[in-house]
């Protein structure tokens, strides 16, 4: 892993490097993690899950699992209160099935008990008349489907009208001519699999009877006030009397965006007022929380002789899985981001996302900017070759930058250095290869020691790719903060944002020491008790947002203070927005105002990669890359950020996919679904491109998405260039490598 | 469910059988119990009654692959196969005896679809996802034995004995028939107690696998040189340990339409491997 050098700490302010206040706990394994938490008194829940992926539900009968020993409650969808059916933005997912299951894994009933054995015993002793239907498994039919939600709750929200079923968006961008022809065209068909965020912490979480009908449920989670919005109205409770309180959280990675335990806790507990704890299983956890979309992609680009970008014409197909989740901002990513950094005149992008009855997909970091960049990389290397242009020199030919436009139409008015990180990222000094003998750690094959040499091929490769940073569209988002000033000279942050281990933590701390110039700042437990909401830990948005709304809530607590006399104890909350984006025009996929999305971020990698060519097995020797990150307020966590993002991308290209058949996940542990390990990550060195964004608080830009968005083509596109294959599609396993 | 913990192998053999499964380190029986895939209502812990520990050429069964892995007297072959499998937790529980005996990874068989090794009619690798199922002996199913140790003991020509018998490591595999669909030959009554170990000239064990370290073997290649004899055996390749008579068997292979690159790394592997040694 790359150095980062620590300095001294002074008071701790933005733009100075600091370890993270949760990262000597967590090492050292004194953090408590959601599935750490402990009530006197508490029950364990268990939830029931269909084991078909499409089936229509008949009569559940729990008789014979309420009288089994330590049974407290068992529930359906008969014992909720209020909404049947939740949903991060569209109220779609029932909370517990009825009529109908639509993925395998989906809830259907939940059992508390005294002991967590005694709670998955009666589960096994519902009875659940399952009559199973064809499942939908092939998004490229989908939409000649029988519909699997015939009330089409995507629609009628601003989205072009499109009437065939399961239909969760369909976008199309047209920019310019769409029949534009240039001097040379490539094309190719791209596939992504199946990611899952892999979070080591599974999900779980307490829900705590108030004694008053309300509750409180302690979770790891990654947007406490959407969460209560959504769990509120299903118990049949206003929301101040749900409060959500975050969890020691082990990983998240948009897999905690949509709700897992919390509504069933929070029944469980109102049910049998005690407080009830629910931790999933690995295996749960696989199929207890979305997944990134798989995606398939058309894409043909067409070139003038001296290298220029005439015409990119893209399909891109998106399966959804069974429910909404946010793929509709998913599917408008891919369109939006489906021709890379690049200016180009002419575009035709049709993005859709469909229903089937396979697992669920939303939000995972990179957020349909990774689909797409896989694709528009593995185009621009073709095209090099095409034209016989060196690809560095292309993609700096065609590189957008502040002032150009992107195919909606949106004119890029904050910073956006993509030749910039091109051109350090090409820059760095890319290592020798090892003289031989080597460990077999240092070759293809790792620990098997399959070769001594033979067969290994090296290849350098290289991606440029951009996403978005806060959330779009006209999506109202904001971030609250509330600072007190304490009579000793100490200062209280409340903040629900959610530290999920990216350190945002750490960010508003250090905003607030920067702006009150104290070093004893304390923050509260996040929660939706205190404060405001804080928005979701996702989109990259979050140092972004939490920045403005700690420094204002700071400033104005300032001046409060002043106004009072510099004594009195200081209580203020403030409201931060990023500048209003707007909807992109139905039709023509074009920007209605000024702006679709807040900002962006880019990122350049070279990967340099050696590949065992008779066996297929690769090593990943060197990765070097170029961010644009603002102004970096904490330079080792933004590093931290992109050794982990290159991290996740590189499990993509090499090993990460889900695995199903007929819609049933059958790699649901870390057995078989593969995580790379620190053996399979190379040393990363990074350079930061530190442009302060004149829209953002410090000027600072997110960091968590750019590096996962490119290491996986960069890192497939060393792989080709040691094989020669064309690899179109990810994770390249060994039998893409030697398969016939 | 009972646990018995016997202290001969007499008593151990006597409580055996008959919904009663025996326990080593129970990293593939517990799982396996978990997921209602064995069903076992006493459990009979082995460990007092089953040799631990490497005495000349034998080894205890119940000697865990943790302890082999540091042993510098066991011939490489069976060293390096101990040490490239699974992760130090699992090493150091998981016993040599236990680790001859796990079931297929075939997660159709692992999620309990009733397939043709499970009793059924179908067998689900043929028409779905299928890269890591097997090249040889798989007209009937598919999977691919997972043991790296049996590779190296079967390349070495060890042989076991049990409560009741000795025998070479290969007799303890069995292809599945469409009457029989053990692919094992132990008796449900019988423990491996030792096995015998020959001492090659020179032997080596290659792994293939999807990640660097921790993972199954996709083709796992045991060589072992006797003199001027060689002796080779593949992991990952069939539903049991597969002895390569020669090279040439290879070019026999009948893979799956996913599953033909193994025999491309089988291929290559064995090259590497006899050069090695
Ligand atoms: C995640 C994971 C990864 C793994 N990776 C690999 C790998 O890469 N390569 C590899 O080769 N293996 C691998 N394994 C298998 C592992 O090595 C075995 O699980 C372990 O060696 C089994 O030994 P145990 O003592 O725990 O057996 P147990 O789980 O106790 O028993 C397994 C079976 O053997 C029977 N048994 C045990 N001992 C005897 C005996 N002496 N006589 C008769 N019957 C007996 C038991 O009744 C049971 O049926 C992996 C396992 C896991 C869980
Ligand atoms: S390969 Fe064997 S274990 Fe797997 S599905 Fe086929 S018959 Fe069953």
């Amino acid at each position: 892993m790359s150095e980062a050098t620590v300095p001294k700490l002074e008071l701790g302010r933005v733009g100075e490097s600091l370890p993270r206040v949760d990262g000597i706990p967590k090492v050292t394994g004194e953090f408590a993690y959601s599935s750490d938490l402990q009530a006197a008194g508490m029950l364990w829940g268990h939830t029931v899950r269909s084991p078909h992926a499409h089936a229509r539900v008949g009569t559940i009968d729990i008789s014979a699992a309420v009288g089994m020993p330590g049974v407290h409650a068992v529930l359906t969808h008969e014992d909720i209160p209020g909404e049947k059916r939740y949903g991060l933005e569209f109220q779609d997912q029932p909370v517990l099935a009825y009529e109908r299951v639509r993925y395998f894994g989906e809830p259907v009933a939940l059992v508390a008990a005294e002991h967590p054995e005694q709670a998955r015993r009666a589960a096994e002793r519902i009875r659940v008349e399952y009559e199973p239907l064809e499942p939908l498994v092939d998004p490229e039919r989908a939409t000649e489907a029988e519909p699997l939600h015939p009330d089409r709750p995507t629609m009628g929200h601003g989205y072009r009208d499109d009437p065939r079923p399961n239909i969760v968006r369909s976008l199309v961008i047209r920019q310019g001519d769409p029949a534009a022809e240039g001097d040379v065209a490539v094309s190719g068909v791209y596939e992504i699999g199946i990611q899952d965020q892999a979070f080591l912490g599974p999900e779980s979480g307490l829900a705590v009877p108030d004694g008053e009908g309300g509750v409180d449920v302690y979770v790891a989670t990654q947007w406490l006030h959407v969460d209560r919005d959504q769990v509120a109205p299903c118990l049949n409770l206003k929301p101040e009397q749900v409060r959500i309180h975050l969890a020691g959280v082990g990983g998240a990675f948009g897999g905690r965006e949509d709700l897992s335990m919390q509504i069933h806790g929070a029944l469980l507990a109102l049910h049998t007022n005690r407080p009830v704890k629910i931790v999933y299983n690995r295996e749960e956890s696989f199929v207890g929380h979305i997944h990134r979309h798989p995606a398939k992609i058309w894409a043909e680009h067409r070139a003038s002789r001296d290298g220029r970008l005439v015409n990119v014409r893209v399909r891109i197909l998106l399966d959804g899985g069974a429910y909404a989740s946010s793929s509709t901002a998913v599917t408008s990513n891919a369109a939006s981001f489906a021709v890379g950094p690049y200016a180009v005149d002419n575009a035709l992008i049709e993005s859709t996302c469909v229903y089937t009855n396979n697992p669920p997909c939303g939000a995972m970091r990179g957020f349909g900017a990774v689909q797409v960049c896989f694709a528009h990389e593995a185009q621009m290397d073709k095209l090099a070759e095409a034209l016989d242009i060196d690809p560095i020199e292309l993609r700096l030919l065609n590189a957008l930058g502040p002032g150009g436009s992107l195919p909606t139409g949106q004119t890029i008015t904050g910073t956006l250095p993509v030749a910039d990180v091109i051109r350090r990222a090409a820059a760095l000094d890319v290592p020798e290869a090892e003289e031989l003998p080597r460990d077999p750690m240092r070759l293809p094959g790792g620990s098997g020691n399959t070769t001594r040499g033979e067969g290994v091929r090296r290849g350098v490769g290289f991606a440029v790719g951009f996403k978005n940073i806060g959330y779009s569209e006209g999506f109202d988002d904001y971030t609250a903060a509330r600072v007190q000033l304490h009579a000793d000279g100490s200062a209280t942050v409340h903040c629900a944002a959610a530290e999920v281990g990216q350190g945002v933590a750490n960010v508003i701390l250090q905003v607030a020491r920067t702006e009150l110039g104290v070093r004893d700042v304390a923050l509260a437990p996040h929660t939706t008790a205190t404060v405001d909401s804080a928005g979701s830990a996702s989109a990259s948005r979050m140092t972004w947002m939490v920045s403005g709304a700690v420094r204002d809530a700071c400033r104005a607590a300032l001046e409060e203070w002043d106004k009072k006399g510099r004594s009195l104890e200081v209580d203020v909350e403030r409201i931060y927005r990023h500048p209003r984006t707007t909807p992109l025009d139905p039709e023509t996929g074009q920007v209605t105002g000024e702006r679709a999305h807040v900002a962006y971020a880019c990122a350049a990698m070279r990967v340099v990669a050696e590949v065992d060519v008779e066996l297929g097995l690769t090593r990943v020797v060197w990765i070097g890359t170029a961010q644009d990150v603002g102004h970096a307020v904490n330079p080792q966590a933004v590093q931290g950020q992109i050794e982990g993002g290159t991290a996740q991308g590189l499990g993509l290209a090499l090993m990460e996919e889900i695995q199903t058949r007929d819609g049933l996940i059958t790699n649901a542990s870390f057995t078989d679904y593969l995580i790379p390990t620190t053996l399979d990550m190379p040393p990363v060195v990074s350079e930061l491109i530190e442009e302060a964004e004149p829209d953002a608080p410090y000027g600072v830009k997110g960091v968590g998405e750019p590096p996962t968005v490119v290491s996986t083509p960069a890192v497939v596109a060393a792989l080709r260039a040691a094989t020669g294959r064309e690899l179109s599609r990810v994770p390249v396993r060994p039998d893409d490598i030697v398969g016939l | 469910m009972e646990l018995l913990r016997p202290s001969s192998p007499e008593e151990a053999t006597g409580a055996l059988g008959n919904g009663s499964r025996a326990l080593a380190g129970g990293t593939e029986l517990v799982p396996l119990i978990r997921d209602g895939l064995v069903k076992a209502d006493t459990l009979v812990e082995i460990r007092d009654v089953v040799p631990r520990g490497v005495t000349g050429t034998r080894i205890g069964a119940g000697t865990t692959l943790a302890e082999l892995e540091l042993d510098g007297e066991i011939p490489q072959a069976l060293r390096e196969a101990c040490a490239q499998a699974a992760s130090p937790q699992l090493r150091s529980m998981g016993t040599i005896g236990g680790n001859l005996l796990q079931a297929t990874r075939c997660w159709y068989w692992r999620l309990g679809f009733d397939c043709w090794l499970h009793g059924g009619e179908t067998c689900f690798a043929r028409d779905g996802a299928q890269r890591e199922h097997a090249v040889f002996g798989n007209d009937k199913c598919a999977s691919a034995h997972p043991s790296d140790i049996a590779a190296a003991l079967l390349a070495l020509g060890a042989t076991l004995r049990t409560t009741r018998r000795e025998f070479a490591v290969a007799e303890l595999y069995r292809l599945p028939t469409d009457d029989d669909r053990n692919v094992t030959t132990l008796a449900p009554d019988e423990l491996i107690l030792e096995i015998e170990l020959t001492t090659p000239d020179a032997s080596t064990y290659l792994k293939a696998m999807d990640r660097r370290k921790w993972s199954f073997p996709i083709v796992g290649v045991a060589a072992a040189r006797f003199g001027g004899e060689t002796r080779i055996a593949l992991a990952g390749v069939a539903p049991i340990p597969w002895l390569l008579d020669s090279v040439a068997i290879l070019d026999e292979a009948t893979p799956l339409p996913g599953t033909g690159y193994k025999v491309e790394i089988a291929r290559a592997l064995v090259r590497r491997a006899i050069e090695a040694i």
